[in-house]
């Protein structure tokens, strides 16, 4: 029962792939689609969102090659069946932008302004996208790969690296 | 209409028959001793009472997440202790769990026994600090001094088995650090014996209170609805009836096989959490003298040489173990790619974390769900419309960790 019910959750007609990942079931849905998944697995159960962030993909040897450099992870939760959920969503780095999930989920309003801080995707639609854990005048986005990790070497010890992804390599 | 600090501007419509005619901007922090770690809140007051509050964080912010990414799969556990300071070992538990689920592997039946007990342990040292400074902050001294002695009785019991007393890692991808020593045994005994003593001294100075009831009865309000929406979690949806608590409802490293229950409570005010984290209290030491009983001998990590170093003596005899000894300490080992999602029940709810792997051995991505983090956010729903001094129980009964909020 539970079985056919979790395929009906993913049989959403915006589904364009579909997956499970260490167990974890996940879906994938293009950008202009977000917004209305989301509202219809809210409206099948998935009452609750865990968290939402994103995923730095530049320079990564995973092949085959993931086809935008940033991903969106939304979380969700069904408190009755006690199922998971995971939503997927490529954003391009030319065009760094999805829309809000905040009006749906209220945990996503503050996620987005982590997202936005840490990465630098924006929302569309946020009602206070802001930095929230950076200073207001930082300058950059700390967990983009190409953000220095700083640091420095400890006398005697291996090289310390500094670079996640240097800038010749992206 | 308000402009703060941050460039944000904060409008709120004033209240009907509000005070003196005008709202008032006040900013609360970020050094505060209510505010359990560096938290900085804007509040608008007409009078006394609440209009709006917006809290303004990142003061803790030590980048953790990147920190993770820079370091090897088995040297991220150090950082793991750190961002919730009052529960490392569930953090530990979180990031293990979500490590052995991508390379696959199950973690022996000792070494989840040990996890829960040692996570329980947590459970009640963490709920100790809390019940001290919160209790402090609203005026009950000698809580603090009552509290405080038993929270030291667990650390010391964390030195006795990992030689640390607060950043343990002691609970590492593939198992546990060491095995429990004799004196720990000893040690635990004693404590579950004497906790459920401590736990009715509690009661008798706060429970039936006048003045901790006034404080924090029908204070604070989240209805179960609300909770849910704001993607509350632990004691805040257990407080508001709901009986929601991954140890039950989606069990790990064995908590299934442990006969307890969820403690709830209805009322959903400050009083009701406080009810359920004392209940809390009582519901781990069964779990502690099941665990303590019934645990298993055998192995506390996984046969697996890629993870874990070899035992100490294989090394004077073992060319092979040689060789895993100095692969594992110089280079680390690699996970397959993917990506997983594990959560926890921490002493503050739902504690996740949620890893992806590039096949290297460095993770692409650790985030942690910070259960701190997402019940800050429902501060402003509860304390909406009450008086200024309550916003120290809403923050005190909250329980969030400024360092997991910031991580």
């Amino acid at each position: 029962m539970t079985k056919a019910k979790s395929r009906a959750a993913t049989s959403h007609k915006h589904v364009e792939e579909e997956g499970v990942s260490a167990g974890d079931r996940w879906i994938r849905v293009s950008r202009e689609h977000l917004v209305a998944t989301l509202r219809a697995l809210q409206a099948e159960g998935y009452k609750s969102l865990l968290f939402m962030s994103a995923v730095d993909h530049l320079a990564t040897p995973v092949r085959p090659s993931p086809p935008e450099r940033f991903e969106l992870i939304y979380q969700l939760r069904n408190l009755d069946t006690r199922e998971e959920l995971r939503v997927r969503v490529w954003v391009p780095e030319d065009d760094p932008v999805a829309p809000t999930a905040s009006e749906i989920y209220a945990p996503a309003g503050w996620d987005e302004r982590e997202t936005w801080d840490m990465f630098g995707i924006r929302f569309d639609g946020h009602k206070d996208l802001v930095r929230i854990l950076m200073p207001e005048d930082w300058e950059g986005h700390p967990l983009r790969r190409d953000f220095p990790v700083g640091g420095e070497t400890v006398d005697f010890s291996e090289d310390h690296e500094v670079w996640q992804t240097a800038p010749e390599e992206a | 209409m308000s402009s703060s600090p941050t460039g944000v501007t904060i409008s709120r419509e004033p209240a009907e028959g509000h005070v003196g005619g005008e709202l008032l901007t006040v900013n609360f922090g970020p050094q505060h001793p209510s505010t359990h770690g560096v938290l900085r809140l804007v509040v608008i007051l007409d009078g006394e009472v609440i209009r709006g509050v917006r809290p303004v964080i990142g003061y803790l912010h030590t980048g953790i997440e990147k920190q993770m990414e820079a370091l090897r799969w088995q040297q991220g556990v150090v950082v793991t202790d750190r961002h919730d300071y009052l529960s490392p070992l569930h953090n530990n538990l979180a990031y293990a769990m979500a490590v052995e689920r991508l390379v696959g592997v199950e973690p022996p039946p000792r070494a989840q026994a040990l996890r829960v007990i040692m996570c329980e342990l947590t459970r009640i040292s963490s709920h100790c600090l809390w019940l001290g400074t919160s209790s402090l902050e609203l005026g009950a001294m000698s809580m603090f001094m009552y509290c405080l002695r038993e929270r030291e009785t667990v650390l010391a019991m964390n030195e006795e088995i990992s030689g640390y007393r607060m950043h343990t890692s002691y609970i590492r991808p593939g198992g546990v650090m060491a095995d429990a020593t004799e004196r720990f045994w000893d040690m635990l005994a004693d404590f579950v014996e004497k906790m459920p003593g401590h736990v009715d001294e509690y009661e008798d100075l706060l429970t039936n209170n006048p003045i901790w009831k006034r404080r924090t009865v029908g204070i604070g309000y989240l209805s179960a609805e609300d909770a849910v929406r704001l993607g509350a979690s632990g004691p805040m949806v257990r407080g508001s009836g709901l009986p929601w608590d991954l140890r039950k409802t989606m069990p790990y490293s064995g908590y299934e096989k442990y006969d307890f229950e969820i403690a709830v409570e209805e009322a959903g005010d400050c009083y009701a959490r406080y009810l359920c984290r004392i209940k809390e209290f009582r519901e781990s030491v069964r779990i502690l003298k099941q665990a303590m009983a019934s645990i298993p001998d055998g192995p506390i990590n996984v046969d697996e040489r890629k993870m874990l170093p070899p035992p100490r003596e294989e090394l004077e005899t073992s060319m092979e173990a040689v060789i895993h000894h100095f692969k594992l300490f110089t280079e680390g080992y690699s996970v397959p790619s993917g990506d997983v999602y594990a959560a926890v029940e921490s002493p503050r709810g739902e504690h996740g974390c949620y890893v992806v792997s590039d096949g290297t051995h460095k993770p692409r991505r650790v985030k942690f769900r910070s259960a701190s983090f997402v019940n800050l956010q429902a501060l402003e729903h509860m304390a909406m419309g009450s008086m200024i001094a309550d916003m120290i129980a809403i923050i005190g009964t909250a329980d969030t960790v400024l360092g997991d909020v910031d991580r």
